[in-house]
């Protein structure tokens, strides 16, 4: 019976893990090729949750119409936030940097608040169920990872492929060299940036798409701690690193639940939540280079 | 081809370059010698536009270049060969070559350079599947050498290249140096600490004190000159 409870979960912890991945891989990005740490990481996940309700319940379309309109929202926020204030952060000191992503994380959420208001709200797409014996699987859910299992590969193939992906991996390993190969350093700084964000904000949209309700203004910092233990896990500069990361995590959390539900006494939801808290300790007392892609 | 006059450039409010003019004439190797910390890196990285310049005037190829961003310079065939390397270490040698290849004059003519480069650097083509971090530091040092003509330059300033080689690696670095003015016809300015070796390979050569150019003539003038070589350059 538990065992049976167990592997649905951990199809669940699969699929949501792939949504995990993608939303941890701006982050990665970020700190790859800027250093910074985008302590404002959880409420561009915000905006895409709220890019997806204005679509469903203001344009009345589906929510995966919302992931196009996410990517250029959170380019242009990405682009808007990189010349106006990140730029100015290349060299500066990492505190600078924490406290001026933090401000731009308070930022939007105050934006969003002042727009939309701060109660909770949700939305319903019924697209069918998967039936197994085991469990039922939403296909909402089955389409959200499948997307973000595309997206990533997509992102993989420009990092690979193409000219002006091949530089970003070029200035995330050395910028110096980059520059004396003609690449336009500024740029590729701007549009990795803009490429993360808009990353991020799209990865909204798929967890709404896994959790339809419970969307607000403040919903965005609890995704940002997830993030931060996903980025460690998977060794911080790799964005690959990351997408596999985010399954781990999603199989250990929604592995966790079912085990911590067994134990007498215990709000398994609370120490659930409270988990991601524990593995990074736990990492970053045993191996602090990450369990994937650390050199 | 090159000219700098009255550069003034440095870091913070700390000024490194005072006054500093150089010239380098098309397909000549000219070197920039002195000893360690007065600021022969900072000339070739001001030169280049990595290091802010804070006055002066450099002329390419009869077009004011002061004011142009680094990449910029590169696509105009300025190329730095960087102390340190600066490799992309978890690329393979073919991509780093690639990447060399950045320019969009460059992209166009990829597979004349790898060419070129390969029969200049053949140990390069066997090593291309490999991570350029696994490579030796001979190896690496050539990477980087190659990276740069990836880039299709007229002009290429190498800074400190037989840095940290063995003596029999130093030679060939500088016999490949030798071949790309000889045969590519490249124009090369050279910064070294090897004052030997870089005297006999220059046409020209300028002696760099404290961050001002403190003497200059043809190699052989330099040479010959007892008083220049003990007064800076120490032997």
């Amino acid at each position: 019976m538990i065992l049976e409870l167990l592997a649905g979960n951990l199809i669940h912890g699969l699929l949501l893990g792939c949504v995990y991945g993608l939303s941890t891989m701006g982050l990665s990005l970020i700190f790859g090729v800027l250093k910074v740490i985008n302590v404002g990481h959880g409420p561009f996940i915000m905006v895409g949750a709220f890019v997806t309700l204005a679509m469903v319940t203001i344009f009345g379309t589906a929510p995966p119409v919302a992931i196009p309109a996410a990517l250029v929202v959170g380019m242009a926020l990405g682009f808007a936030f990189f010349y106006t204030v990140m730029r100015r952060l290349i060299k500066a000191p990492e505190f600078t940097t924490l406290l001026v992503t933090f401000a731009i994380g308070i930022l939007l959420q105050e934006v969003v608040k002042f727009t939309f208001g701060a109660e909770y709200r949700g939305y319903n797409w019924e697209v069918g169920k998967i039936i197994l014996t085991i469990t039922t699987i939403p296909m909402t859910k089955v389409y959200a990872s499948i997307g973000s299992i595309i997206i990533a590969l997509l992102l993989y193939l420009w990092f690979n492929k193409t000219r002006i992906g091949t530089a970003v991996r070029a200035v995330v390993e050395d910028s110096e060299g980059a520059r004396v190969c003609g690449v336009n350093v500024d740029r590729i700084y701007a549009l990795s940036f803009a490429i993360a964000i808009g990353l991020t904000v799209m990865s909204g949209v798929f967890l709404t798409m896994f959790i339809p309700v419970g969307i607000n203004p403040y919903m965005g910092g609890v995704y940002t701690l997830k993030a931060f233990v996903i980025a460690v896990l998977g060794g911080l500069t790799s964005p690959y690193g990351a997408f596999f990361a985010g399954l781990i995590f999603g199989l250990i959390e929604n592995g966790a639940y079912v085990l911590f539900a067994q134990i007498p006494g215990v709000a398994p939801f609370s120490l659930t939540v409270s988990l991601a808290f524990w593995m990074l300790f736990l990492l970053l007392l045993i191996k602090p280079t990450g369990l994937l892609g650390a050199k | 081809m090159l000219k700098v006059e009255n550069l003034e450039s440095g870091y913070g409010s700390m000024q490194v370059l005072w006054q500093l003019h150089l010239e380098v004439n098309k397909g000549s190797i000219t070197s920039l010698l002195g000893s360690n910390g007065v600021g022969k890196t900072t000339t070739l990285c001001t030169i280049l536009g990595s290091v802010e310049l804070w006055g002066g005037k450099i002329t390419y190829e009869e077009t004011d270049i002061t004011h142009l961003p680094t990449h910029k310079k590169v696509d105009l065939g300025i190329v730095l060969v960087p102390e340190g390397r600066h490799l992309f270490v978890n690329m393979t040698t073919h991509e780093n070559l690639t990447m060399g290849a950045y320019p969009k004059e460059a992209v166009k003519h990829m597979a004349e350079s790898f060419e070129l480069v390969y029969s200049l650097f053949p140990i390069l083509k066997e090593r291309a599947k490999q991570r350029a971090g696994s490579l030796s530091g001979g190896e690496q040092q050539m990477l980087t050498i190659a990276r740069a003509l990836m880039t299709k330059p007229k002009l290429i300033m190498f800074d400190e290249p037989s840095q940290g080689l063995a003596p029999k690696l130093v030679g060939e670095v500088f016999d490949a140096i030798k071949k790309m003015r000889s045969e590519i016809g490249l124009t090369i300015l050279l910064v070294e600490q090897n004052v030997e070796a870089s005297l006999n390979l220059s046409d020209y050569v300028y002696i760099m004190h404290e961050g001002r150019i403190k003497a200059e003539g043809s190699a052989e003038e330099i040479k010959g000159s007892r008083d220049i070589k003990e007064a800076y350059l120490g032997i």
